[in-house]
């Protein structure tokens, strides 16, 4: 009992921090606001009207009830009720203590914006509810606990056994019919299953892009783009088990090559995109080998760090005074001439967005293929223990050199197509936080494998599009749910397959058959 | 892979190697002597460009002064001992959890708003007499802020352990690191959300004005010491000093040093792995508080992003000193912030390539130096 309550109480000083958190950085006002586009209303303004701020109030203080009841069902009614109010009734006193000190600086009159932006005095009487600082101060107290309050009910509604009989009826419902589906498609009629699937997907690959219009198309071709980066980079961490931080440098050759031999400025090459296209491939990938020449003998961080550095180094010399009148310095370069393919130009952004598919399928299937090579056995036998590797006779240093180059090559070919698709290229797109966005994608899709690739691609460039909504508050989301994600599925969305080859219960010869027979 | 290599321990395939060195055998030594002569000649190359450019800069050209120089040395000292007190907290933690601590940064980056706020808060404080209390009582006020500021940090950084590390220990190697990112995007966005966008400068108190300090005679002219840089470094290498003299000495240094040998081991000698690293958390980010509210005291601009760029620096300055090594870290930094003021000057390159010049190093000695300057070879479980 006594410890329940304490547990109970050290939940609410958390959600406290979290609530008063939530009101110093507006979080409240944003939830307003889209509530009342919820309900109709045209234009809120910044500070919609007093009622959504009860309603956030009361949705905060549902989100505590339910959380004080988490992993506790074997307690007795009483004591879950006595549990959540204690939870609620501290994060009520935290509100309250902070509402204290607004209505103080609302009194008072003390221009606080200096120190925390968000603080002008309309948004403290919004945040008292729009009334008078006692009144808002006891009601936002109020509104928690009863939000907290109703937020057990519902948990303990929600632990009840009919309804939990209800969801198990559904989750079984759910369960039969993906079985179904399943076994339809490994039983005899599987290639007709596959057939069918491939055509669906292709028809939404051929008949959507010129439905959605450009905005779609431009978020749909930038996640393609990330496809092509994240298979590249899956070959050098997810196969070859080298950490690089500096992959976007790749990328930025690639794109810079195209834009050089593109751009009326500076140079006027006008090479067309085909042949830009195949020398940014190619000089990516030497560029790989040039970087990874000296430092193959560098592992785990030491490669991490030296790699940042020369994708720093990229960026900083693109942008830098010295080299101005080559790469066209911080302004970037304009007006890049995109491809024409059978004497028709690329106009549009469906255009773009088939040669994205094409360059994603082509991506695949060399990933594929390499995975289930001789080459990408030997990957894995590095990744797995170098020293293991080598003395099995891999030539450790000749196949990272080579995970470095294909894996550079694939950036090479993204930043081209990225180049020639913007008709711009500049080196503040290259910066470090990019590099990072592709390692994210892979470690949160599932490193080393295809469909774990384009999931990640999706969820980290699709979803920030999604939710523009939420304006400032994108980034904040987006690390927070890097480190939930990291603490609640570490192996990825989708995780790879592999591992099960690496038991070591049978004999070397056996595993070696079926890693071959996996491939077919 | 393709020929049938001796297996290394077969005396057999050894004596092979010797008595007749096989077709299929040559190419492969001849490879790996093109490699091993590789890289002297890339040394020397890069010896030869340096020692070249430096005749340039300094004989035949002849383009600064003394004064000069002592100016860049001075605030790349100041620099470097900044760099060196966010290293030490990257070393601290790699020692222990072998993860990199991408947030550390950040942190720094909370403790030089805490500064801010609190000189701000110092200032408004009226005393009698018509002064404030950063002006009445300067001393006391530094203090004060440099409490407030490394307990700020040193509580972000137990808090981070404790939410977006713990849970992940026993993780491949990879899922800490970006969970660190993820924290780090997070704190950044949140400071920006919190604080305003806006670059705000710190109100120094007036014994400590920037940009004062004693004037020396180089050469027949002036150089400006600063007040505030000769404090940061005096105060960091202090810091440094205690922080050694903690890790040496003190029961806790020990059960620190026996946590980063063998984790195991240590818990069955009664050390409690937990708090430990909690412990090394918390004095990282103290250290790292300090170093934001130093970097607030000297350079004056506090913005959300302002612990981006320190935390990449000094984590180069880390690993060229030898990641998880004490006195490695100290060097890198110290060195890293002489070569980054410098150097282009020394090499007669543009100023806004200071960054690459320190990546180059960085390459440069890793390239010859594996495990960084000071640093001891990594038995392989821990790389």
């Amino acid at each position: 009992m006594k410890t329940t309550i304490r547990q109970s109480i050290r939940t609410g000083v958390t959600f406290g921090i979290v609530h008063i958190f939530f009101i110093l950085i507006a979080f409240n006002s944003m939830i307003a606001v889209m509530l009342a586009k919820i309900s109709g209303i045209k234009n809120p303004g910044e500070i919609p009207e007093a009622k959504f701020y009860i309603a956030y109030t009361l949705l905060m203080g549902l989100w505590v009830g339910i959380a004080a009841l988490n992993k506790k069902k074997s307690l007795s009614f009483g004591t879950k009720i006595l549990s959540s109010f204690s939870t609620g009734l501290t994060v009520a006193v935290l509100a309250g203590l902070l509402d204290v000190i607004l209505s103080v600086i609302l009194v008072k009159k003390v221009f606080i914006r200096d120190f925390l932006s968000v603080l002008s005095f309309d948004f403290i009487k919004a945040t008292l509810l729009g009334m008078t600082p006692v009144n808002g101060t006891l009601a936002t107290m109020a509104f928690i606990l009863i939000g907290a309050l109703a937020g057990s009910c519902l948990v303990i509604l929600n632990n009840l056994k009919a309804v939990q009989a209800f969801w198990k009826t559904l989750g079984t419902w759910t369960k039969n019919i993906i079985g179904k589906i399943q076994y339809a498609s490994r039983g005899k009629y599987h290639l007709i299953w596959q057939l069918v699937g491939i055509v669906i997907v292709g028809f939404i690959a051929v008949f959507l892009p010129t439905k959605w219009g450009s905005y779609w198309n431009y978020v749909f071709g930038m996640v393609g783009l990330y496809v092509i980066l994240g298979l590249g980079l899956n070959i050098i961490v997810g196969l070859s088990g080298q950490l690089v931080l500096g992959y976007i440098a790749f990328f930025a050759i690639g794109a810079y090559t195209m834009a050089l031999l593109n751009a009326p400025e500076p140079h006027h090459l006008l090479w067309g995109f085909w042949p830009a296209l195949v020398l940014g491939i190619i000089l990516s990938a030497l560029s790989g080998l040039l970087l990874g020449l000296p430092i193959m003998r560098l592992r785990g961080d030491y490669l991490a760090i030296v790699t940042l550095g020369f994708g720093e180094i990229i960026r900083i010399l693109l942008k830098s005074d010295v080299l101005t009148s080559f790469t066209g310095g911080p302004r970037g370069i304009q007006n890049i001439q995109g491809p024409m393919l059978f004497g028709r130009p690329f106009n549009s952004e469906v255009d773009f967005v088939y040669l994205i598919i094409a360059g994603v399928i082509l991506a695949s299937f060399v990933y594929n293929r390499l995975q289930q090579s001789r080459t990408g056995r030997a990957w894995l036998a590095i990744r797995e223990d170098e020293t293991v590797a080598r003395a099995t006779g891999v030539d450790t240093i000749k196949y990272k050199l080579l995970a470095l180059a294909i894996g550079a090559a694939f950036a090479g070919l993204a930043g081209a197509i990225y180049a020639s698709r913007n008709q711009f290229t500049g080196p503040d797109e290259h910066a470090l936080m990019a590099s990072i966005n592709v390692l994210s994608l892979i470690i949160v899709g599932g490193m080393g494998n295809i469909p774990g690739t384009i999931l990640g691609a999706f969820t980290l460039k699709g979803l920030p599009e999604i939710l523009r909504e939420f304006a400032n508050y994108r980034l904040l989301a987006f690390g927070a749910l890097l480190v939930v994600m990291m603490l609640s599925r570490p192996d990825g969305l989708i995780p790879s397959s592999r591992p099960k080859y690496e038991l070591p219960k049978e004999t070397a010869p056996d595993v070696e058959k079926k890693e071959a027979s996996h491939g077919k | 892979m393709n020929d049938p290599s001796p297996h290394p321990l077969d005396p057999a395939g050894d004596k092979n190697l010797n008595a007749e060195p096989a077709s299929n055998k040559k190419p492969k030594l001849k490879r790996s002597r093109l490699i091993k002569l590789l890289r002297p000649a890339l040394g020397v190359v890069v010896l030869l460009y340096i020692l070249f450019r430096l005749y340039q800069v300094l004989i035949v050209q002849h383009e600064y002064g003394a004064d000069t120089w002592t100016r860049l040395l001075i605030s790349g000292l100041i620099i470097g001992g900044v760099y060196a007190l966010i290293a030490i907290g990257y070393t601290l933690v790699y020692g222990i959890l072998f993860m990199i601590n991408f947030a550390h940064g950040e942190v720094m980056m909370f403790g030089a708003y805490a500064a801010l706020y609190s000189f701000w808060a110092f200032k408004l404080i009226k005393m009698p007499g018509d002064i404030n209390f950063l002006n009445a009582y300067p001393v006391i006020a530094i203090i004060l802020a440099f409490i407030i500021g490394m307990s700020v940090s040193a509580t972000l950084g137990y808090f981070l352990e404790k939410i977006a590390y713990r849970p992940l220990r026993k993780a491949p190697r990879l899922v800490p690191l970006i969970s660190a990112i993820g924290a780090s995007i997070f704190l950044q966005n949140a400071a920006m959300l919190l604080f305003s966008p806006q670059m705000r400068d710190v109100s120094n108190p007036d014994i400590l004005r920037r940009g004062a300090g004693w004037t020396i005679s180089v050469s027949g002219s002036n150089v400006i010491l600063p007040y505030t840089g000769v404090f940061t470094f005096v105060l960091s290498v202090i810091l440094l000093i205690m922080l050694y003299m903690i890790v040496q000495r003190s029961k806790l240094g020990r059960a620190m040093r026996a946590v980063a040998l063998d984790k195991k081991t240590a818990a069955l000698m009664g050390v409690d792995v937990d708090s430990t690293i909690s412990r090394t958390f918390i004095i990282s980010g103290a250290l790292a508080g300090a170093a934001g509210v130093m970097w607030g005291l000297h350079n004056g601009l506090v913005y959300y992003f302002v612990g981006f760029i320190p935390g990449i620096k000094a984590f180069t300055a880390a690993v060229l000193g030898g990641i998880g090594n004490l006195p490695g870290a100290m060097v890198g930094g110290m060195l890293l912030g002489i070569v980054e003021s410098m150097g282009p000057a020394a090499l007669g390159i543009n100023f806004q390539l200071k960054d690459v010049l320190s990546f180059v190093i960085l390459i440069i000695v890793l390239t010859f130096r594996p495990s960084g300057l000071l640093g001891e070879v990594l038995s392989e479980e821990k790389v």
